[in-house]
């Protein structure tokens, strides 16, 4: 009698679940699929026929992306800004982990705190000083005045992770390290970059993910046609304006490939980084 | 020995990197956004002090006072809609009541990777009037003259980005809290199950205090993440039509670099600043009031 009332109940929940995450997982997908195959429609069919398959799959949107998009270069930019500016969270927050957990001065706790502070200010608040300032010190429309605030706004969370993780290395370790005259830098390099790659594994992901969807500072920091990193060259030269939707389609799965496939391979680094109450872009 | 000053010299040259370019790229220009947005500026140059009246004239720009309503129209959706739907999505997935969870894990979360420029632009096509949504009405409704006109609305312009936003974030809540279930230990589950504990009771008993604490910190993400928005909207509608569709931070770039308004638009930053504070730090008093009244 039991036995049978609790089946009932679990087979509702079975099919309310299917159901709820078979029309989620098409709620999501459904978009994406369809901008791929529109993106080898030629305009006339992406008028008349939305919703069909391409008749004459062909790559001339995308042809026209890359000559008209540049690109290349826009996809370039993005590798150099998103590698070099999460390459230098890692070390730096990393290195001031190391620094605010395992040599217990008194200051460590007013540093953290203070790192803390920064994850409740955003881009949009610093965007108009940092502005003036790139303007008047040269680095407005430069590579390096687009990574190093891509760095400072990496900073707070990256910290506070890897401190966490630091703060559950032995001291043992450190300390018969130290006795037998390790500098502090090789221990940093030697032992602590080591015993973190797990920690490294997640900043790196979270970091690099942010990074290449980042657009404001790039929209707002440089001007060149040859500084553009993809979002902001696939917003100026397939936004909202533009009326080429063949074009526009090519623009936006080119935009989306390469995370794609990022997706792939560190998916299982991003749910465990943001599982960890990582921070929303 | 450990000599101490080695060791505290070692402790700056670990420290100092992060702390210099925190200090100059983030704390500097807050404080100089504070100092500006007493000035006014003409033709890229501050033309003097004006006092507060920048902050008076935000306050009472109709248009500021329609974005900040914009930015409670996605905050409502991100606390009320994204935190409780991504909770539903983990315990669905949690308690297995289906086969391939990892699959329909992988595929909800996919949207995170998308940049908010692409998914705003997809959107636009889907709601455009050769879209996929717009198809898909057109066929079951037989009205071959749909288009969608809520986004001219001036009441509910913003309904088509909210929907965006609920496609795009609910899955980063859902991983957050399925990530937090997993911590629950099992016996806990098979005890409740084994003295006949109903699935409500569990959910009541069980899972909602367990998660207590996350879905408190999931609510900080979504209000502090509410009031940064910018990239979705600007592309996407680009705050138009007429200012319908505008928010904070659009406002502040409008100001900041349409018209050059430099001391105008910090203040703006200032008062986004200072929104952001006053209400984490309100959500902690309430956080904190809940709890003790609960124990």
């Amino acid at each position: 009698m039991k036995q049978s009332r609790e089946k009932k109940i679990s087979n509702g929940a079975v099919v309310f679940s299917y159901l709820f995450l078979i029309l989620f997982t098409l709620l999501t997908l459904l978009p994406v699929i369809w901008m791929t195959y529109s993106s080898f429609k030629p305009m006339g069919e992406i008028m008349m026929h939305p919703m069909h398959w391409p008749s004459n799959p062909s790559l001339a949107n995308y042809k026209k992306a890359f000559e008209f998009g540049h690109i290349s270069i826009a996809f370039l930019n993005s590798v150099l800004y998103s590698v070099i500016a999460t390459g230098g969270t890692v070390l730096l927050a990393l290195a001031a982990g190391f620094a605010l957990t395992k040599f217990g001065f008194k200051s460590a706790k007013i540093y953290m705190a203070f790192f803390t502070l920064g994850l409740l200010i955003t881009v949009n608040s610093v965007i108009t000083p940092l502005f003036i300032m790139e303007t008047n010190t040269g680095l407005y429309n430069t590579r390096i005045g687009v990574v190093l605030p891509y760095i400072a706004f990496g900073l707070p969370t990256s910290i506070l992770i890897a401190g966490s993780y630091i703060r559950g290395i032995p001291d043992a370790l450190v300390e018969a390290a130290v006795i037998d005259g390790a500098s502090y830098t090789a221990i940093f390099w030697k032992i602590v970059l080591v015993i973190s790659t797990p920690v490294i594994a997640t900043i790196a992901v979270l970091s690099f993910l942010g990074n290449w969807n980042e657009f404001l500072l790039v929209f707002t920091l440089t001007s060149g046609q040859n500084m553009r990193s993809l979002p902001v060259s696939i917003n100026s030269f397939a936004g909202r304006l533009n009326q080429d939707y063949g074009l526009q389609f090519a623009a936006l799965v080119i935009g989306t490939i390469p995370m794609f496939v990022f997706y792939v391979f560190a998916h299982n680094s991003l749910v465990k980084g943001f599982g960890e109450g990582a921070i929303k872009e | 020995m450990i000599d101490i000053r080695q060791k505290k010299r070692s402790y700056f040259a670990l420290l100092m990197p992060a702390f210099l370019v925190y200090i100059s790229i983030i704390i500097f220009p807050i404080l100089m956004s504070f100092g500006l947005s007493f000035t006014k500026w003409k033709q890229f140059k501050m033309v003097g002090f004006v006092g507060i009246s920048n902050y008076v004239n935000i306050l009472k720009d109709p248009v500021f006072q329609r974005a900040i309503w914009n930015n409670i129209q996605i905050m409502l959706v991100s606390v009320l809609g994204q935190i409780p739907l991504g909770l539903l999505l983990a315990y669905l997935l949690y308690r297995k009541w289906v086969k391939g969870t990892k699959f329909f894990e992988m595929m909800i979360f996919l949207p995170i990777t998308i940049s908010s420029i692409v998914v705003a632009l997809l959107w636009n096509r889907v709601f455009s009037p050769v879209g996929l949504y717009t198809s898909f009405i057109r066929q079951v409704t037989h009205n071959p003259d749909y288009v969608v006109t809520i986004s001219e609305s001036p009441r509910f312009a913003m309904i088509p980005i909210l929907i965006v936003l609920l496609w795009q974030y609910t899955s980063l809540y859902m991983v957050i809290f399925l990530a937090n279930l997993q911590r629950i230990p099992e016996s806990v589950f098979e005890a409740a199950t084994i003295d006949g504990a109903k699935e409500s009771t569990i959910i009541s008993h069980i899972v909602l205090p367990e998660l207590t604490g996350v879905i408190f910190t999931c609510s900080v993400l979504a209000i502090s993440g509410s009031l940064k928005s910018f990239d979705l909207v600007f592309a996407m509608t680009g705050g138009g039509p007429v200012n319908y569709t505008t928010v904070m931070a659009l406002y502040l770039y409008q100001q900041t670099f349409t018209f050059s308004n430099y001391g105008y638009g910090s203040a703006v930053s200032i008062i986004i600043v200072i929104l952001s504070v006053g209400l984490i730090s309100l959500s902690n008093r309430l956080y904190a009031r809940a709890q003790k009244s609960i124990n």
